[in-house]
């Protein structure tokens, strides 16, 4: 640790066995140029207040734990360094948007349900054996599908929606984005059965283009461009639908699995 | 669980982020957008009324208070055209290949390229 | 009493619970799976795995090869038959994986991509651009939720197996984060899955879940940990975050330089340098291209030898990028640019990067046989816990990716058989089994008196790793070894004054910290105990008063066991399975391409 330079961390503090309301509870904190909120977030769990509650995993901004709100950002606070901020205070908030387990923890229940519902899986009934190798998809179909594999679930996108903050049925940017990840997919066949879901009206017509979830996505995944673009795969479908009532698209076996189950 | 904590929304949510206001914005300039299509649809009924109606309209449209009125419908559509031109290619992104067209090309080839060559049409037939 | 009950528990959710998960699911569709998990399923370290994942797919490699490879790189530890099978099912898993819409780069004619790996003389390893752990994990996480069958356990903390009293293993007690409740889940067989055990040590790559859990909470039960001395240190961490730099770097041609700019790995028996521009290089198992063990051991003698090159976080050498270019490295090693730039402040494009050896990988682990079984009937292990073994003395970088969904595969199809030949057992024991674990929980953390006076984890921890890393760090000796053992039982006799601040029920992450390093505490010892038993070196464990390896001794597994009353562990042994592949001299470099036919075919 470098000379005796301090920062300080106000941390939102909530404790659902003792607390009716938050507060924030400040902490000194040794400032070393190459540390992250997180480090300074685990120093003082570590070395001042065991109660200090988190979630964290891979410190290296894939893992998508440690999402936070920092000063007011919906940030990674693996990847948000004091630097940026140093010699101010750094305030730390649980996500927004989500309702508040204890301290920076964060019920994230509703987003793992919003995933299943749009199928986030390769839908087809006529599945190769192993032993035809594998299917062939050229670097351009990958291409129009890769950018959106690339979410980590962090759930900086739901806390900087304010369409998620008001609509609690409304599927969010990731969910959305997954859904349109599989669409896209050019080994999928389930994409009238995954627009079901997205097309329903909670879902996607919620998004009116705030456009915030791509500003904060630290992964480039442009959830906004995704549903804007599902919703265009939408109309189509509607239009599909229309013309042709039965037979628009084909349906999966997959679903019909994991719904009997 | 019944100890979850629960923050409420502020009702000036818009003013929490600047991407809130930008987004704010946008919406207001449609306003000023649809306003103006509806004087253009007037001009349009005044012109069928005969041309001494027409004449009599565009008058009355280049007083002061029209003319301010013009300045900003005409700031507030452009604005919403940029916001637009941004926009496209996230919703329509173009492929070439496995590379995807970098959005500012792609904004000038989708946005401001056709807008810029219908602008430059419409002053040439006016001017001609 | 909060019980569960279902056909199959699997606890964690990372690569390999998940490919069992959905194995039980498709073979059994009637049967009820659940997967518990200390965090979300999809926050498990697998998820940082970046450089790929190998099976033989192209018509210039063969099986064999891959074989010999694996065998090789693991300095003949490894059992041959569990490396053949390993070896043999991993193109079908990995194609499987890819119909569940797994990501693959791929080439021009739609077929998978694949690149060269250290150790390995052909390339076979399949990537998703440079976060093929990140994709796999998702696309198996993203599958499972087709299946309804998989009922998931999300943040519940796994303490403790639950043994009925025929011996057979029917579930655990695990802690539901959320409300602090210990739950009994109880299941007719049981997949243990958690992961390695990398926080044992300082500087390491893994994420802080990765604390050894399920295999002290199997090694408690009575399996043995098998081959624990073997700790694997990958050749290029970023010094100070110990972020691991994918060898993939190098297997798209990326160098490592000293001080002098000199690729020293040439002085050390691991071929020519070739040009860069060469278009042979990068070469296979060769120069920057040999096995991990290797590297990391020629770090440490160009340390000693005052080569290296000093930063403010320890010594370093530097990983070359530059002629790659900019075009290729976005394209292949994205996240190696994303990385460095963000965390080491470099851009590969224009800088080397400073790298270090860091510790990557357990490849002890749980002793399982070839069918993921270990010896409680009804007891599965598969991933990085577990030992089948495949790794031996030294995994190959790209194995373990594979290794995940062969053996996870393997793991579930036992678990459902022992279900449905082992149907009934007694709910009451294993209720009263979860009883006293609560009780001991509660006894052992909350009711301590003082905080003052009591021991802090985090202080705990700290004299853990120093202790390892100065003890049982890449290069050990009787010395460092005996003074790492007697550190770890004073941790172990202070470990019982621990005191927590947090005495509360709701997210006590005080106390699963508290849980983690007392796992840590007998994952380490068991590491210390074998390595200081195993008087030879071989693979990732040198000994410097044991500079050879000795197969008249030591072909064999260290088997560390569990001694009720003991302070220490047991140290038996086991010899390796040598079917066609007799142990030979592990060479790299020129004379590694030969091709070696097994014995007897
Ligand atoms: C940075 C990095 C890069 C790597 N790159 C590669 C690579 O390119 N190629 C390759 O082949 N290998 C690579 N590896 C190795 C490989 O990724 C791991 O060995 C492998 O992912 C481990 O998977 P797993 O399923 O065994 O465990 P993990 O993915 O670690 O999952 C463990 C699971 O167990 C759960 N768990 C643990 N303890 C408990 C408990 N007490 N109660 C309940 N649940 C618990 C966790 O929640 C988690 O779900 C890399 C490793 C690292 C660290
Ligand atoms: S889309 Fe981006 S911000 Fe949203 S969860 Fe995924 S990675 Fe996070
Ligand atoms: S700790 Fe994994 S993303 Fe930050």
């Amino acid at each position: 640790m470098s000379d005796s330079k301090t920062i300080t961390l106000e941390l939102f503090r909530y404790h659902p066995e003792t607390d009716s309301e938050p507060r924030f509870q400040s902490y000194e904190v040794p400032y070393d140029e190459d540390w992250v909120v997180l480090d300074a977030i685990n120093w003082i769990k570590d070395y001042v207040d065991g109660s200090v509650t988190h979630r964290w995993s891979c410190r290296m901004g894939v893992c998508g734990s440690c999402g936070m709100m920092v000063n007011g950002e919906p940030k990674l606070t693996c990847a948000a360094f004091l630097k940026s901020y140093y010699p101010f205070p750094v305030r730390v908030e649980p996500l927004v948007n989500f309702p508040v387990e204890r301290d920076l923890v964060v019920d994230m229940d509703g987003f793992m349900e919003k995933l299943r519902d749009v199928k986030p899986y390769i839908i087809r009934d006529d599945v190769n054996d192993t032993s035809q190798g594998e299917y062939r998809q050229s670097p351009a179909e990958l291409a129009q599908y890769k950018q959106y594999s690339m979410c980590i679930n962090c759930m900086l996108c739901y806390s900087a929606c304010p369409v998620v903050g008001h609509e609690e049925e409304f599927l969010g940017p990731a969910a959305l984005a997954l859904g349109h990840r599989y669409n896209k997919d050019s080994r999928d066949r389930g994409k009238s059965e995954r627009m079901e879901v997205m097309l329903s009206n909670e879902a996607m017509w919620g998004c009116t283009f705030v456009g915030e979830c791509s500003v904060v996505c630290p992964k480039h995944v442009d959830p906004a461009g995704a549903i804007q673009q599902a919703k265009a795969m939408g109309a189509q479908e509607y239009f599909k639908r229309f013309v042709m009532p039965r037979g628009a698209g084909t349906k999966g076996a997959g679903a019909s699995r994991g719904a009997g189950a | 669980m019944s100890g979850q904590y629960h923050r409420s929304h502020s009702r000036a949510w818009f003013l929490e982020r600047p991407g809130y206001i930008r987004f704010m914005i946008r919406e207001l300039t449609s306003f000023f957008v649809a306003a103006y299509l509806v004087v253009l649809i007037l001009t349009l009924g005044r012109a069928a009324a005969g041309e001494a109606a027409l004449a009599e309209w565009l008058q009355a449209l280049s007083g002061t208070g029209w003319m301010v009125a013009h300045g900003v419908a005409l700031v507030m559509a452009v604005w919403h055209a940029v916001t637009w031109f941004k926009a496209v290619p996230q919703a329509m992104p173009i492929f070439i290949g496995e590379k995807k067209l970098d959005a500012p090309v792609a904004a000038v080839l989708m946005g401001y390229g056709p807008w810029l060559t219908v602008t430059a049409g419409v002053v040439w037939w006016a001017v001609r | 009493m909060t019980t569960h009950q279902h056909d199959v528990i699997i606890i964690g959710g990372g690569g390999a619970g998940l490919r069992a998960a959905i194995a039980i699911a498709e073979e059994n569709p009637s049967f009820s799976v659940a997967c518990v998990s200390k965090v979300f399923p999809m926050r498990s370290h697998t998820v940082t795995a970046e450089g790929g994942a190998a099976a033989v797919i192209k018509p210039h490699d063969s099986l064999e090869d891959h074989i010999y490879d694996t065998i090789s790189g693991a300095d003949w530890l490894a059992d041959q038959d569990a490396v053949e099978r390993f070896v043999n099912r991993a193109p079908d898993e990995m194609i499987r994986l890819e119909h569940w819409g797994c990501p693959w780069s791929r080439m021009a004619d739609g077929s998978v991509a694949v690149r060269p790996f250290g150790g390995m003389k052909i390339e076979r390893t399949w990537f998703a651009a440079d976060k093929t752990g990140f994709h796999m994990l998702h696309s198996l996480f993203q599958t499972t939720l087709k299946y309804g069958a998989i009922a998931r356990y999300d943040e519940h903390f796994a303490t403790r197996l639950l043994i009925d009293d025929e011996g057979r293993c029917r579930g655990c007690a695990a802690i539901e984060l959320r409300t602090g409740t210990v739950r009994a889940i109880l299941g007719k067989a049981v997949i243990i899955c958690t992961g390695g055990a990398g926080k044992a040590f300082p500087f390491t790559t893994n994420g802080a879940i990765k604390t050894g859990d399920g295999m002290a909470m199997a090694y408690r039960a009575g399996v043995p940990l098998k081959d624990m001395e073997f700790i694997q240190y990958h050749p290029t961490g970023l010094p100070g975050t110990g972020i691991l730099i994918t060898e993939a770097s190098r297997g798209e041609g990326g160098i490592l330089v000293n001080k002098d700019g000199y690729r020293y790995l040439q002085d050390y028996d691991l071929g020519t340098a070739l040009d860069v521009s060469d278009p042979r290089h990068p070469q296979k198992r060769s120069m920057e291209l040999g096995p991990r063990d290797r590297l990391s051991q020629c770090f440490v003698k160009e340390m000693w030898a005052g080569r290296t090159i000093s930063t403010k976080d320890g010594d370093a050498v530097h990983l070359d990028l530059r002629h790659l270019g900019e075009a290729r490295i976005d394209k292949r090693i994205p996240f190696v640019r994303e990385l460095a730039r963000s965390y080491a402040g470099i851009d590969p494009v224009h800088e080397p990067i400073p790298v270090r050896p860091v510790v990557h990988y357990v490849m002890g682990g749980i002793d399982t046989d070839a069918n993921a079984a270990t010896n409680i009937p009804g007891l599965y292990a598969a991933g990085e816990c577990a030992c089948v073994s495949i790794n031996g003395a030294n995994r190959l970088g790209s194995n373990s990716l594979t290794e995940l969904l062969v053996f996870g595969a393997e793991a579930g199809a036992g678990a459902a058989r022992f279900a449905m030949e082992n149907a009934e057992y007694n709910l009451s024991g294993l209720e009263a089994q979860t009883a006293d674990e609560r009780e001991r929980i509660r006894r052992t953390y909350f009711s301590s008196p003082a905080k003052s006076g009591g021991e802090r984890i985090a202080v705990l921890r700290g004299e853990l790793h120093e202790a390892m890393e100065s003890g049982a760090g890449i290069y050990r000796d009787a010395d460092s070894l005996n003074a790492t053992c007697t550190k770890i039982a004073e941790l172990r006799e202070r470990y019982a004054r621990v005191a927590l601040d947090d005495r509360t029920n709701s997210f006590n992450t005080e106390l699963t910290a508290a849980l983690e390093l007392s796992s840590l505490l007998d994952v380490a010892q068991t590491m210390a105990h074998s390595a200081r038993e195993r008087t030879e070196s071989r693979g990732s464990h040198q000994r410097l008063d044991f500079p050879e390896r000795d197969d008249d001794h030591f072909l064999t597994h260290s088997l560390a066991c569990h001694r009720e009353g003991a302070e220490a562990p047991g140290i038996e042994y086991r010899p390796v399975t040598i079917t066609k592949w007799p142990p030979g001299a592990r060479t790299y470099g020129a004379d590694s391409g030969l091709k070696r036919k097994p014995a007897g075919t």
